[in-house]
């Protein structure tokens, strides 16, 4: 199945022209129950790409793939060349910012401390699980706070912020983190929809000034015409449809949506089962 | 049977996870067991009881009024269940914390998960008064006995509490912070401690609630405190004083119960 692409994958893997490469992928995390079915995606280098798709489509499953969080049963993803599916040193971890839906921010710790969270990957060793970080990471960590608007509210604890100011704050942690990717599981879907684009207005310029790559989970599709350079519908575990964000339309999306389902092709070799690491 | 029957009856069985027959058996089967049981033990015997009231009332006799004369002799034992109770809690919260945070699958393997937890039910399977009777064998007779009995039982206790918060913890923080490049030991620097601090301190003020009154019978197998004075006063039938230590040991835990309310209120409701 994947041997048409072989050539291709070789050449990207010696020289990366994909930030995100994902090629036949097929993940469960039961036996046999297939959240994603053969899913094919190119996002080329300071691509701004939206997933779209109905709950349960997979689009949370494919994100906690491409943030190295879920085992590769099956299938190829390459990260900036590297091969995910043979494993991800922990060099190239740092490289992948992942934003969850929730995210993820420690709500005791204070807005300053949660961006400075970011800079774990550099500095790993005792001295931060002190408490002790570089006066140049606590600086670079205001700065950027302070960039996102969040100067005054830095050493205020993050369950004191309301729901805008934890989704800057968790942006600000993964520009700290100083990514070449950025993964954003329906990081706005807790927003309406001015302070949802606020928001997205924000993370595009400053995903463009450092030449980013962002993979956004969007449900709005007017967010996604707005700010996304690029969509892909994600339904039932496929893609069905990829284009340049401007030429989705909100019936073709409806349309695309509602339509019955393609009857599946099960894959042929007997797959590894995958784990749910967390499980 | 029409839509408005069908949905009458429905109505009727709310509430009942069973159906209301079943329940209801289910109820009146709990019943005979306890009836049954204290048969066994001789609840019915009449006699037993009401000889049992008269004996109360004449014990309740003795009891009153209360001999305060002895109040400076105890005051330096109650003294000493209080520091027992302090410092046993104390230490045995030095070790719950990490032995929790190694009882709790989401940091730690399997193995240690395992090994842990094993720990901590064997500890929990000696009761306090049996921690203390072993410390007196091990340190001699003394407060350090009960210290050390009170510190074994809280390991016992705070560690399992601690290992299920632990695991609490939303496990999307963990793998974002994963996903940022946190070792294990910032995890538990800045997860574990920052999410659960308020829960754990609440917990830890709990066991030494718990402590105060369990430290008062320690005396009792010679581990030092106010227990001590309990024994003597109850084998020499010194009732009038026996409840001078009883009611000087309902204060002690009122006012533990105060200040554990207060703190909790002035420190662990707002975070």
């Amino acid at each position: 199945m994947t041997s048409p692409f072989l050539s291709v994958h070789e050449e990207i893997s010696s020289a990366p022209e994909a930030a995100v490469m994902v090629e036949d992928l097929w993940f469960a995390y039961r036996p046999g129950a297939w959240i994603l079915k053969g899913v094919s995606l190119r996002v080329p280098p300071g691509g701004f790409w939206a997933i779209m798709g109905p709950s349960g489509a997979g689009k949370t499953t494919l994100m906690r793939i491409l943030a190295g969080l879920l085992p590769i049963p099956r299938g190829r993803v390459f990260l900036l060349g590297h091969p995910l599916h043979e494993g991800l040193p922990p060099v190239m971890r740092r490289m992948v910012g992942y934003i969850p839906q929730q995210l993820g921010l420690v709500r005791g710790l204070t807005a300053l401390e949660n961006v400075l969270m970011g800079a774990l990957a550099r500095h790993d060793g005792w001295r931060t699980a002190l408490g002790f970080f570089p006066r140049a990471e606590i600086e670079r960590a205001y700065a950027l706070l302070a960039a996102l608007g969040l100067a005054e509210k830095a050493g205020e604890k993050v369950i004191r912020l309301s729901g805008g100011e934890r989704q800057r704050v968790a942006i600000a942690r993964t520009l700290m983190q100083d990514p070449q990717v950025i993964l954003a599981d329906e990081f706005v879907s807790d927003l309406d929809l001015p302070r949802a684009a606020q928001v997205l207005a924000r993370v595009r310029e400053l995903a463009r000034e450092r030449g980013l790559t962002v993979i956004l989970n969007l449900h709005e599709i007017q967010l996604v015409q707005e700010f996304a350079d690029h969509v892909a519908v994600l339904k039932e575990g496929r893609i069905v449809h990829e284009s340049a964000a401007a030429a989705l339309s909100w019936p073709a999306l409806r349309e695309l949506i509602e339509a019955p389902p393609e009857p599946s092709p099960v894959p042929a070799a007997p797959p590894l089962i995958a784990v749910d690491p967390r499980a | 049977m029409g839509m408005k029957a069908e949905r009458m009856e429905r109505r009727m069985t709310v509430g009942w996870a069973l159906g209301p027959w079943r329940e209801f058996g289910l109820g009146l089967g709990m019943l005979a067991v306890l009836a049954a049981l204290l048969y066994r033990m001789g609840f019915f015997e009449a006699g037993r009881l009401l000889q049992g009231g008269l004996n109360l009332a004449r014990f309740a006799r003795e009891m009153f009024p209360p001999d305060l004369g002895i109040l400076p002799t105890i005051g330096g034992a109650l003294l000493e269940t209080l520091e027992m109770a302090l410092a046993g809690t104390l230490l045995g919260f030095l070790f719950s914390f990490p032995l929790g945070a190694l009882g709790s699958r989401t940091l730690f393997p399997a193995a240690v998960v395992a090994a842990a937890r094993l720990l901590m039910a064997a500890i929990r399977t000696v009761p306090s008064l049996l921690w203390a009777v072993l410390m007196v064998i091990v340190v001699g007779l003394g407060p350090l006995a009960g210290t050390l009995a009170l510190a074994f039982y809280t390991v016992g206790y705070l560690a399992k509490l601690y290992a299920e918060l632990f695991e609490g913890i939303d496990p999307e923080i963990l793998e974002a912070m994963r996903g940022v490049g946190a070792k294990r030991r910032h995890l538990i620097r800045y997860v574990l401690w920052p999410e659960s601090a308020n829960a754990v301190l609440s917990q830890l003020l709990f066991m030494l609630e718990y402590n105060i009154r369990a430290s008062t019978v320690l005396g009792l197998v010679g581990a030092g405190g106010i227990g001590f004075y309990m024994q003597i006063y109850l084998s020499t039938m010194a009732y009038a004083r026996l409840t001078t230590v009883l009611l000087t040991v309902l204060f002690l835990v009122l006012a533990m119960d105060g200040l554990s309310a207060w703190i909790r209120r002035r420190y662990l409701l707002n975070p």
